[in-house]
C-alpha cells in the first residue's frame, strides 16, 4: 500500500449500496485498516436517499454500487446525473468510487462515463480499498485490473491500436497502454512505476489521462456501450 | 443489488382502472356496484336507472353484456403470491345470482321480441329454457373452470360443454317449431329463433373475446412462472447447496472461502453468461483452468482478458502450459494471484503472477520436470517462449506465443 501522508483531515466518505450487510461490513473493514483516516459519514440504500444524503454530507468521496433501486432505474449512473457540480467541505467536487459485482463492462463504462473517478470489484481487500479512496479524494483516478482489460479491448490497444499523439481520445498512447497492461497484470501503481522506470505521479497522470479518454471518447464501442445505457 | 436478469420494468403506463365487479356488496351480479365505483356515482342512482331501463328489453340485455364484459374483482386477501397459478383464485359466482340474471334477460328480450311478433306466452317457457341453460352454462366457466375454457388442462370437458350448449339451443328449436300448427305460426317462430340466436350470439361474443384476452394474459404469467422456476431450480442447485456445506465447515475458513469463490464465479457465469465451449476460445479455456486451479488448491485467481483467440494445437499447449503454472503459483507463491492473458493480431501473451517469496529459475532442481519441461518446454516446442523472473514480492511468468497470420497457415 502507498503510505498515507500527513493525513491532516478524515476522508470523509459516503456508502451507497442496497445491501446493509455489505454497507455495514465496509465500514467495519474500512475502521479497521485505516482508523482516523476515513470517516464515514453518511449511507444510503438507493438512488434518491443516495443525492439526498450527498447534498446533505457534502462527502469527499461516494462508493458507489452500480446496481441500485430508485431513480430512473440507471442505479449509479443516476446518483452521478443527480449530484453533478456537488463539491465537498474543502471546495473539492465530490468524486465516485464505483464498487460492483459485476463483471458486465456496458455497466462499468456506464458509471466512469458518467463521471465515477474509478471502478473497483467488491472482492477488494480493505487495506486496498482504503488506498482506493484516498486517491480517488486526491483526484487521481483508480482502474482495477479488470477495469483496465476492459479499457485495453474497448480502445482496441490489444488488437495493436496505438494513438500516433498522446491527445488523441480514441486511442491510448504507448505509455498509456504500458501502463494498463502492467495495472491488468495486478501490480499496483508504485510496480508499475518501478517496472516502467517512472514516478509514481506520473503513472497516477497516465491512469488519469486514460480515464478522461475513457469519458471523453467517442470511440464507437464506449459510444455503443453508452447508447446502450442512454448516456448519449 | 437487483438482480440482472431482471431488469427494470420500463415504461408501464397505467391505465384507467379497468371496471370491474365487487365481489361484496353486490345484489346479482356486481354489475351495478362495479359501473357506480367506475363512474363515481352512488350505487342507489344506478340501480334505478339500471331497473328503470330494464323494464324494457335493452336494459336488460346491457346488464347481461356489462356482466360478461367485466371480470369479477380478485380479492387482494385471497391471492397468494407463493401460488400464482392456483386456479381457484376468483370467489365463485353465486349460481343462484347469475339464474336470476339469465332468468330477468331472458324475459326482457321476450317482451321486446312481443311487439314485432305479438304476445304468444306459449313461446315464453321454451326461450327461456333454452336461454337459461346455454348462458349458465357458458358463465358457470367464468371463474374456476377458465382453466378448462382455455384447454390447459384438458379440451374434453370444454367441448362437452360445447357440444350440451349447442344441443340445448337445437333441442329448444325442435321444440319451438313442432308446436306450430300453421304455416304462419311457424313463420313466427322462425323470426323469434332467429332473434334468440342473435341474442346469444351477442351475449356469447364479448365473453369470447375476454377469454382470449384472459388467455394470453395466462400465457405470459405462464411463461414469468416457467422462468422463475427456472432461477428457483438452478439456485437450489448451486447456491443453497453451497451454502449448506459452507454451513456445515463453518469451522475451515479456507474451506469456506474456496466454496464461496468457486460458487461466485459459478453464478457468474450463469447470470451473465460467458464462454462455455473450452475448446472454442482461448478466454473459455482459460476461465476452465483457473476454475479448476481454484476448486483444487483453494486460492482465489483473478483473471484478466483482452481480445481472444482461436484454440489450435499450440494453443492448446499454452494452456496446458499455463495450467503448470499456476499450479506452482497455488503451491508455492502466495495470494492474490493474477493471470492476465492479451490476444493480439499476431502474439498471445499470459502473464501469471503471484506474491509468493519468489522463485529463481537457477536453483529449481533438475528433477523438477514441472517447470522445466511442462513450462518452458512445452512452450518452446509450440513456437513460443516462457519466462520467469522475480517481482518484489512474488514471482512472474510470462508465456508468449506467436499466432501465424490468416494466410501464411498450412
Amino acid at each position: 500500500m502507498t503510505a498515507d501522508t500527513s493525513p491532516a483531515r478524515p476522508v470523509r466518505v459516503v456508502i451507497v449500496d442496497d445491501h446493509k450487510m455489505f454497507r455495514t461490513g465496509v465500514k467495519a473493514e474500512l475502521s479497521e485498516v485505516a482508523p482516523g483516516r476515513l470517516e464515514i459519514v453518511g449511507e444510503a440504500p438507493g438512488v434518491d436517499e443516495a443525492i439526498k444524503v450527498v447534498r446533505a454530507t457534502h462527502p469527499d468521496v461516494v462508493l458507489l454500487d452500480v446496481h441500485l433501486p430508485g431513480g430512473n432505474g440507471r442505479g449509479g449512473v443516476d446518483v452521478l446525473h443527480g449530484c453533478v457540480a456537488q463539491e465537498s467541505l474543502t471546495g473539492q467536487p465530490v468524486r465516485f468510487l464505483a464498487l460492483s459485482v459485476s463483471d458486465a463492462a456496458d455497466d462499468v463504462i456506464a458509471v466512469i462515463r458518467a463521471g465515477a473517478r474509478g471502478y473497483v470489484t467488491k472482492s477488494i481487500t480493505g487495506s486496498d480499498l482504503a488506498t482506493a479512496i484516498r486517491r480517488v479524494a486526491d483526484g487521481d483516478a483508480v482502474f482495477s485490473p479488470r477495469l483496465a482489460g476492459f479499457v485495453l479491448d474497448a480502445f482496441g490497444a490489444s488488437a495493436g491500436e496505438i494513438a500516433e499523439i498522446d491527445e488523441e481520445l480514441d486511442r491510448l498512447s504507448l505509455r498509456e497502454r504500458e501502463v494498463m497492461r502492467l495495472i491488468a497484470r495486478g501490480y499496483q501503481y508504485k510496480e508499475v512505476a518501478k517496472e516502467l522506470f517512472i514516478s509514481i505521479k506520473t503513472v497516477e497522470t497516465h491512469v488519469s489521462s486514460v480515464l478522461r479518454k475513457l469519458q471523453l471518447s467517442s470511440r464507437h464501442e464506449l459510444t455503443t456501450w453508452a447508447m446502450g445505457r442512454k448516456l448519449v | 443489488m437487483p438482480v440482472p436478469y431482471a431488469p427494470a420494468p420500463t415504461g408501464v403506463v397505467l391505465e384507467q382502472p379497468r371496471m370491474t365487479r365487487p365481489t361484496d356488496g353486490r345484489w346479482i351480479a356486481g354489475v351495478c356496484a362495479g359501473l357506480a365505483e367506475q363512474v363515481h356515482l352512488p350505487v342507489v342512482w344506478v340501480r334505478v336507472g339500471m331497473a328503470l331501463l330494464g323494464l324494457s328489453g335493452p336494459g336488460l340485455v346491457g346488464y347481461v353484456l356489462f356482466w360478461a364484459l367485466t371480470p369479477q374483482r380478485e380479492r387482494d386477501d385471497v391471492i397468494d403470491p407463493a401460488a400464482p397459478e392456483a386456479p381457484h383464485r376468483e370467489k365463485p359466482q353465486r349460481p343462484g345470482g347469475l339464474a336470476l340474471g339469465v332468468v330477468i334477460a331472458s324475459v326482457g328480450l321476450l317482451f321486446g321480441m312481443s311487439q314485432a311478433i305479438g304476445p304468444r306466452l306459449s313461446l315464453l317457457l321454451p326461450v327461456l329454457a333454452i336461454g337459461a341453460i346455454v348462458v349458465f352454462g357458458l358463465t358457470s366457466a367464468d371463474a374456476a373452470q377458465r382453466d378448462r375454457w382455455l384447454g390447459r388442462r384438458s379440451g374434453w370437458p370444454a367441448l362437452a360443454r360445447l357440444v350440451a350448449g349447442a344441443l340445448a339451443v337445437v333441442a329448444g328449436a325442435v321444440v319451438l317449431l313442432s308446436r306450430g300448427q300453421s304455416i304462419g305460426v311457424a313463420s313466427d317462430i322462425a323470426v323469434a329463433t332467429v332473434i334468440v340466436l342473435l341474442g346469444l350470439l351477442m351475449l356469447i361474443a364479448p365473453l369470447a373475446l375476454r377469454l382470449w384476452s384472459d388467455s394470453a394474459d395466462a400465457r405470459s404469467a405462464r411463461a414469468r412462472a416457467d422462468e422463475r422456476a427456472d432461477i428457483a431450480a438452478h439456485l437450489h442447485d448451486s447456491v443453497l447447496q453451497t451454502l449448506a456445506l459452507i454451513q456445515r465447515q463453518a469451522t475451515d475458513p479456507a474451506r469456506v472461502a474456496t466454496l464461496a469463490r468457486v460458487q461466485e464465479r459459478e453464478l457468474r457465469t450463469y447470470l451473465y453468461g460467458g464462454a462455455t465451449d473450452a475448446e472454442a476460445s482461448l478466454a473459455a479455456a482459460l476461465a476452465v483452468v483457473t476454475d479448476e486451479i481454484e476448486m483444487g488448491h483453494g486460492i482465489p485467481i483473478d483473471v484478466v482478458i483482452s481480445g481472444d483467440a482461436q484454440m489450435d494445437d499450440h494453443v492448446h499447449a499454452l494452456v496446458r502450459a499455463l495450467r503448470e503454472a499456476l499450479t506452482n503459483a497455488a503451491r508455492h507463491g502466495t495470494p492474490p494471484v493474477a493471470v492476465y492473458a492479451a490476444a493480439g493480431p499476431d502474439l498471445i501473451e499470459v502473464f501469471v503472477r503471484d506474491h509468493g517469496p519468489g522463485l529463481d529459475i537457477e536453483t529449481i532442481p533438475e528433477d523438477r520436470l514441472g517447470v522445466r519441461e511442462s513450462i518452458i518446454g512445452r512452450m518452446t516446442r509450440a513456437g513460443g517462449s516462457a519466462t520467469v523472473r522475480r517481482l518484489d514480492p512474488g514471482t512472474e511468468w510470462t508465456l508468449t506465443l506467436p499466432t501465424p497470420t490468416p494466410g501464411s497457415h498450412p
